[in-house]
């Protein structure tokens, strides 16, 4: 019987590691190799593809003043309103969201185990305040940075200039206004082949999702990309 | 002889000495008249309408009410006129009058006798319409052309309008459109206005697209005058059979209610005379139809009939484009279907793309655009916009159209070619491939966005899979819920230890007992004593204290429960009894309760 349970485990970890191994290669992606690519889509003058690489960038490394530098610089060449940013996001923004996210991790366990060995010890009182404290600041820090970033996980770049927004999302729907190249939208939501965004300024349209790049792509667009890099 | 011919002359003068007093009151009374000069205008034009009076000089007279026209007096005149080689002091007001809109106006008379005018307004850019009354370019040539009545057909009112139905076939197929012409012919000044459109008899056709403004020419027919209007139409049979048509027109027409000897008469009188007879002419509202023409209807034949075949009655070419030519994945293009040809468009109705591999369809819409004015030539172009799901080259098949060919009386099927392009890749997904930099047409552009950029970044020094940052995956945020899980879990399954609390408690109680015992206060000690070891014992033995008796006790501890006997007797001797023991005796005792407080004595 236990012959039988462990060829049952070796057989379904066999599958599992498997179907891990069949899926295509992920693209790579570092925030350098995505702002040299921006600054090599701005040199070819392709705002919009340089406006969403540089905003990919920053999602990696939002403290690097050579990408934010940049970014601004090309929105501004491209009459597109650049981004504010008030003093705390700034500040809750300038880390890396990697370890602000194990930040999170470690303030948990200290918050945990400052409350578990209450129950078992009375000694080192302070010590364990200060763990809690401590942990609690990551936790706020941590979840300051999700909140913070959980806007930017929708929004997209316009890659054409005069993108039309249209009333329906059809290609014959009539055109409710366009969108100028590099100008960073909102989508709110989707259907078929359309992207029904909101600009900054509120107003909302269907496009095409051809004209537009996610600022995080989808798990369609990283495999597209992925075979795109693999041809 | 001569004298009998004078006797007749004197009576003749007699009798119009007689009665030309009345007569001339009767013209002073009734000559007032009114004329319009043109009386064919284009909309945008004006024409005079002229009251004149006979019967001295005009006062002032209301300016009439004709929707569509808009009445301003310029100006009066004075002058003489000729009747019958009498003449006659006349007086005239000048209006103009300006129309808003094309048609036909009767305008009623001004006088109380006078009688009402008609003005023929086409529209400014019906040429047609208007090409009559152009001065003609050589005056050789005849102002207006003369011409037979059409065959078959009758003057109607009285000579003064007919109505011809043109049909240039008499065998149709069921669904066929075919092109006709109501030629409705009036006598201008004696058919005051037209009613209503002309109208088709019978339930079995349709007469569609009836030309909202007729042409119009001036004819001569049978030495008199018409003004033949000519509308433009498209008939199509609902069902099979033999029929036979005909088209109504209303019309008002002036008719004399005088007999035609009274005219005679009046026109033999003079003038005076014969404007007292033209005063009995009162307008009145008719129809008038035409000769009835024989049309066979036959039925589209079932043999050979295509499963797609929607109704396409006529000759019929296709051909096929797409725009943009280049595209990326995901762009839309339009695919167009171009139907050109003569017959019943509103049928025409090719199947387009529901579905095609590798195109994502959506639906159809079409226009067309005729040629003719009854839409009977013309182009329909059918627009489908499609969307190219992947990168390639991509081949849209070719389309098809089924219609039934009345000439050649048979089903026919127009096919276009199939259309190939290239299919880029999108913006979107190419967004992490380098730029071909030496492709890029607008170097200003690339400068403008070139300049004052920072340089590029040394290699990559570190990577990752996943742009989404670890708050947002899940195989992430398995983490901290597991934790946080595990830790709550742990919280509760911890609990505080009892055997450190039992302990803590029971070093207060030898803390009390030894403070007793340094006062030598046998009475405390030995009651406390008691106290904490009864409490000790129940909550061991999980029963009341008042339930821990000395028998229980022996039995439980042994040898040791005869010292807690001795100790709980020394206690009543304490308490009654004032016992005092040593020093030493605290000592003894205080080890025995601390080894059965702290559990040492189990």
């Amino acid at each position: 019987m236990r012959a039988l349970r462990v060829a049952m485990l070796l057989i379904a970890l066999a599958l599992c590691g498997g179907q891990t191994y069949a899926q295509p290669a992920q693209p790579r992606y570092s925030a350098d190799g995505l702002y040299n690519l921006a600054n090599s889509y701005a040199r070819a003058g392709k705002p919009g593809l340089a406006v969403l690489n540089y905003e990919r960038a920053a999602l990696l490394a939002p403290d690097d003043p050579d990408i934010n530098a940049n970014l601004d610089h090309v929105r501004a060449a491209a009459h597109v309103a650049t981004r504010s940013r008030g003093r705390l996001a700034r500040i809750v923004q300038a880390v890396n969201p990697t370890y602000s996210a194990w930040a999170g991790v470690a303030g948990i366990l200290l918050v945990g185990f400052g409350l578990v060995v209450r129950r078992v010890a009375a000694r080192f009182l302070w010590v364990r305040i200060s763990g809690i404290l401590i942990g609690a600041v990551l936790i706020g820090l941590s979840a300051s940075n999700a909140m913070l970033l959980w806007p930017r996980m929708h929004e997209a770049v316009v890659l054409i200039n005069q993108a039309p927004a249209r009333v329906s999302p059809v290609p014959m729907g009539d055109t409710a206004f366009v969108l100028p190249e590099a100008e960073t939208v909102t989508i709110v939501a989707e259907h078929e082949d359309f992207a029904l965004i909101r600009t900054r300024g509120g107003v909302s349209g269907w496009v095409a999702r051809a004209n537009l790049g996610a600022v995080v792509p989808q798990a369609r667009d990283s495999l597209d990309s992925a075979a795109l890099n693999s041809r | 002889m001569r004298a009998w011919t004078m006797q007749w002359v004197r009576v003749i003068v007699a009798i119009l000495g007689l009665f030309a007093p009345v007569g001339y009151a009767m013209a002073q009374e009734a000559l007032a008249y009114e004329t319009i000069q043109p009386s064919h205008i284009r909309l945008g034009e004006s024409a005079t309408l002229r009251v004149t009076s006979l019967s001295g000089e005009l006062k002032n007279v209301p300016l009439p009410a004709v929707s569509g026209l808009s009445f301003e007096e310029i100006g009066r005149s004075q002058g003489l006129e000729f009747v019958n080689g009498i003449s006659l002091p006349s007086s005239s007001i000048l209006i103009r009058v300006t129309p808003q809109m094309a048609g036909i106006f009767s305008i009623p008379g001004l006088t109380p006798k006078s009688e009402p005018v008609v003005l023929d307004v086409v529209g400014a850019d019906d040429s047609s319409a208007l090409g009559s009354r152009k001065p003609p370019p050589a005056p050789t040539r005849p102002l207006v052309a003369t011409a037979p009545l059409p065959k078959g057909v009758e003057l109607k009112a009285g000579g003064a309008a007919f109505v011809h139905l043109v049909i240039p076939r008499h065998e149709v197929y069921v669904g066929e459109s075919v092109p006709v012409d109501i030629e409705v012919g009036v006598r201008p000044g004696i058919v005051t206005s037209l009613n209503g459109l002309p109208t088709l008899n019978g339930g079995e056709f349709t007469l569609n697209n009836l030309s909202r403004e007729p042409e119009r020419r001036d004819r001569v027919i049978d030495g008199s005058p018409f003004l033949v209007m000519t509308w433009h139409s498209v008939l199509a049979a609902v069902k099979p059979g033999d029929f036979s048509l005909s088209v109504d027109t209303p019309l008002t027409v002036k008719i004399n209610a005088r007999s035609a000897e009274d005219m005679a008469f009046a026109a033999w009188l003079g003038g005076p005379f014969l404007q007292s007879m033209y005063n009995g002419i009162a307008p009145k509202e008719i129809t008038i139809t035409s000769p009835s023409s024989e049309l066979k209807v036959l039925p589209l034949p079932l043999e050979g009939r295509p499963k797609d075949f929607s109704g396409a009655v006529g000759d019929f070419q296709v051909s096929s484009d797409i725009s943009p030519t280049r595209a990326a994945a995901g762009d839309p293009v339009t695919l167009r279907l171009h139907v050109s040809g003569a017959g019943n468009f509103d049928r025409v109705d090719p199947s387009m793309f529901d579905h095609l591999d590798h195109w994502k369809t959506y639906p159809a819409k079409s226009s067309f655009t005729p040629s003719d004015a009854v839409g009977y030539k013309g182009e329909k172009v059918f627009e489908q916009p499609l969307i190219a799901a992947q990168p390639g080259e991509q081949s849209i098949p070719g389309l098809e159209l089924s219609y039934f060919n009345p000439s050649t009386r048979h089903y026919e099927r127009a096919r276009t070619p199939p259309i190939k392009m290239t299919i880029a890749t999108s913006l979107a997904d190419s967004s992490l491939s380098a730029p071909v930099e030496a492709k890029n047409p607008d170097g200003a552009a690339a400068n403008l966005f070139a300049q004052g950029l920072r340089p590029d970044h040394s290699q990559p020094r570190s990577s990752t899979g996943e742009l989404r940052p670890l708050f947002f995956q899940v195989p992430f945020l398995a983490v901290p819920a597991s934790l946080a899980l595990i830790l709550a879990g742990s919280w509760f399954a911890v609990r505080p230890n009892p055997a450190r609390t039992t302990s803590k408690a029971a070093e207060r109680t030898l803390a009390q007992l030894s403070a007793a015992a340094r006062r030598d206060d046998s009475f405390s000690f030995f009651d406390g004593a008691r106290n904490a070891l009864l409490q000790t014992f129940a909550a061991r033995w999980h029963m009341p204290p008042d339930q821990v008796t000395l028998a229980e006790m022996k039995l439980r501890l042994g040898a040791a429960g005869e010292d807690v006997e001795r100790l709980f007797a020394l206690a009543d001797e304490a308490k009654y009894s004032h016992y005092q023991p040593g020093s030493t005796d605290f000592q003894r005792w205080l080890g025995l309760i601390r080894g059965q407080l702290i559990g040492e004595g189990k």
